[in-house]
């Protein structure tokens, strides 16, 4: 049995990190616990981009942050298109850091900064839509397995790093990404730092990924190389958190009840937990 | 027999200037052109949406494959057969359906390969088996039809009965009139479709006419998988088709842990096919007899409740709020040079825009939103959401 599992020149490794950065939130966390704040959060997720660029040189990096109303790309930028240099005054980092990573802790943080000035905030939701933002880097991941050359193959994941509380409203067009996703065979890992997140241990356990609530927000970085670092291979010879027991009962369309037994419209596909013989949707 | 499709079948009047059509690029390949034509058609796919018409979403389906000599040409690599349980597994998700089985005909005999079930697992397992299978003989379009209808007409009404036949032969041996069997299909409502391998058939263009489903000829692999999903998309129901609430269960998966006094490993109810995994102490109970299985979905032999998860349900929402076609346009009239979704440059002729939000997305996104994600991604950054 090979315990070193080498992976091969061709084979590129595509990470996808969404940051759930909405601002009411971590602006009520930081009135919580002065100690952990947007910044520290962003910290440890650069050093998980870092760490996961630094394993091979033919793996890729992608950031999302999610805000409450729009989603923005903060790693690679726009304007490069085909071209992989870095710009010129990015690179003189001095510090003897590997130029890549430095440019991309520098990228990451501007556009970090530019999005936290520049968006003004509508309504006062503490729910962030994590559906868009799948569906975009889903859209990417898409373009990127495009382009690729002939012979190289590209296996990819999402890492979803939540903050807030989910949003009721997403249920179908999250399960739709979902699905989307486990057809493309891309695995969504989730790391969520306060509450639970229901739709999200549904879509670990669909797609194959794993699912984790963070008992010490501190410890953020530890966690993310420690669990999430790791890709599928290497997964089966660790002993990594059990999955979580995901409820997969249905919420009748009367009282959004969770219900064991009950009745399946043939046209509409609506559940309801008592029979009649004229189903309220669509009659 | 009307006229019209007959003359359309008139060697002159069908093929008048088919040239005209095809246009050479700079190397002279037909090529593009002919990946224009299929691209057009994958657009009006698209665009047909069925709107307000209620869809048949509970189906039973047998697919019919054909294992006769043909099956053994080459035209299609390795060999058909083989090319066509590839194109076959994975099994596409025929979501909404309750239930697919599997029939072959070969030596003017048909065989049920795999009984109407919802868990596509014994689907998987019997197609790999029967990539070995030797085709000899001829198929049997009688026999395989009475073979599916002796199971489809004791269905409940307000599921749709379709037959997908793959036919790759050019002749069938039947032990008597196809064309009473024909009547019989029409007056039980089965929906018959047939994907053709090598030519246009007489007998299958009367059948897939009379009982209001579709007949195609493929032109390759990647057309023949394209047809395929086709058939994914569930039909409209028939207008005399019952609507009712169909009575489910919603079982939840018990794990008992190893550290657990009470727990008791036990036999699932997988155990009486044969195929079971042994003693585990993880898995589905059934809300009403309290039976236990390792999958779903499944129906219970002990009650005969039918048992789903919720995600079940949810893989076929996307047919009932079907995404709507984006609008085509020019790319100079877009100022900003890159896609939303992707946030690749728009290197394309044409652009496209989602109509509710007005998003631009590039042609490769455009396919990709409709074929897989079914929802706009800008459109899902707004809370209102049916």
């Amino acid at each position: 049995m090979d315990i070193i599992h080498f992976s091969t020149e061709d084979e590129i490794n595509l990470l996808v990190i969404v940051v759930d950065v909405n601002p009411l939130w971590w602006g009520q966390q930081a009135q919580r616990e002065a100690e952990f704040t947007l910044s520290k959060c962003l910290d440890a997720v650069m050093v998980m981009g870092n760490s996961h660029m630094a394993m091979t040189r033919t793996n890729k990096l992608a950031v999302i942050a999610s805000h409450c109303q729009d989603s923005h790309f903060l790693y690679p930028m726009k304007n490069w298109g085909s071209s992989d240099g870095a710009t010129d005054d990015a690179s003189c980092s001095g510090d003897g850091k590997y130029e890549l990573l430095s440019v991309t802790n520098n990228v990451i943080a501007e556009e970090m900064r530019n999005i936290m000035l520049k968006t003004e905030i509508k309504g006062n939701s503490t729910a962030t839509l994590l559906a868009g933002s799948l569906a975009k880097a889903l859209c990417y991941i898409h373009r990127v397995s495009k382009e690729l050359a002939v012979g190289q193959e590209m296996k990819s994941r999402i890492l979803v790093v939540k903050a807030s509380e989910d949003c009721a409203l997403q249920y179908m067009n999250f399960m739709n990404v979902i699905f989307a996703a486990q057809k493309q065979n891309i695995l969504i890992d989730a790391c969520v730092l306060d509450s639970d997140s229901g739709l999200l241990q549904q879509a670990c356990d669909i797609t194959g990924g794993l699912y984790l609530k963070i008992p010490q927000k501190v410890a953020l970085a530890q966690y993310l190389l420690w669990v999430f670092l790791p890709d599928t291979e290497q997964r089966s010879q660790l002993v990594l958190p059990p999955p979580a027991h995901v409820d997969y009962r249905a919420a009748c369309f009367c009282h959004q009840n969770l219900i064991e037994i009950g009745y399946v419209c043939s046209v509409c596909l609506s559940i309801f937990c008592k029979f009649s013989p004229i189903c309220s949707t669509c009659q | 027999m009307d006229e019209e499709p007959e003359r359309a079948k008139r060697w002159e009047g069908g093929y008048e200037r088919t040239w005209e059509v095809l246009k050479e690029d700079e190397s002279g390949s037909l090529r593009a052109s002919v990946e224009e034509i299929l691209y057009q058609a994958k657009r009006k796919r698209v665009m047909e949406t069925h709107g307000q018409v209620r869809l048949g979403m509970m189906r039973h389906l047998y697919v019919v494959i054909d294992c006769s000599r043909s099956m053994e040409d080459q035209d299609l690599k390795p060999n058909r057969l083989s090319s066509t349980l590839k194109v076959l597994h994975p099994p596409p998700t025929f979501s909404t359906s309750k239930g697919v089985g599997i029939i072959t005909t070969k030596n003017k005999r048909a065989e049920k390969l795999t009984e109407l079930a919802g868990n596509p697992k014994k689907h998987v397992a019997a197609l790999r088996k029967a990539v070995d299978t030797v085709c000899a003989g001829e198929p049997s379009l009688y026999n395989a039809l009475s073979l599916a209808v002796h199971t489809l007409k004791h269905m409940p009404g307000h599921t749709s009965r379709e037959v997908l036949i793959v036919l790759s032969s050019l002749t069938t041996c039947d032990p008597s009139n196809i064309y009473e069997l024909i009547k019989t299909l029409k007056s039980l409502k089965v929906r018959v479709s047939v994907i053709g391998l090598s030519a246009e058939v007489r007998v299958c263009t009367v059948l897939t006419r009379e009982t209001g489903g579709f007949y195609h000829v493929i032109l390759d692999e990647s057309h023949f998988k394209e047809l395929l999903m086709l058939h994914v998309k569930p039909p409209p129901a028939s207008a005399s088709s019952e609507c009712s609430l169909i009575r489910m269960g919603f079982p939840q998966h018990c794990v008992a842990s190893l550290s657990d006094q009470d727990a008791k490993p036990s036999f699932s109810m997988s155990q009486l096919d044969g195929d079971s995994p042994g003693l585990s102490l993880s898995g589905y109970f059934c809300p009403q007899c309290h039976a236990k299985y390792t999958e779903l979905p499944v129906e219970c032999k002990v009650c005969g409740l039918t048992l789903v998860s919720a995600p079940h349900l949810a893989r076929s929402f996307h047919h009932l709020f079907p995404l709507q076609a984006f609008t085509e346009s020019p790319v100079e009239q877009h100022t900003d040079r890159s896609c939303q979704g992707c946030q690749g440059r728009l290197k394309d002729r044409s652009v496209f825009s989602c109509p509710s939000c007005f998003s631009s997305f590039c042609m490769d996104c455009d396919l990709f939103i409709h074929d897989s994600l079914h929802c706009c991604p800008c459109c899902i950054h707004g809370p209102s959401v049916s």
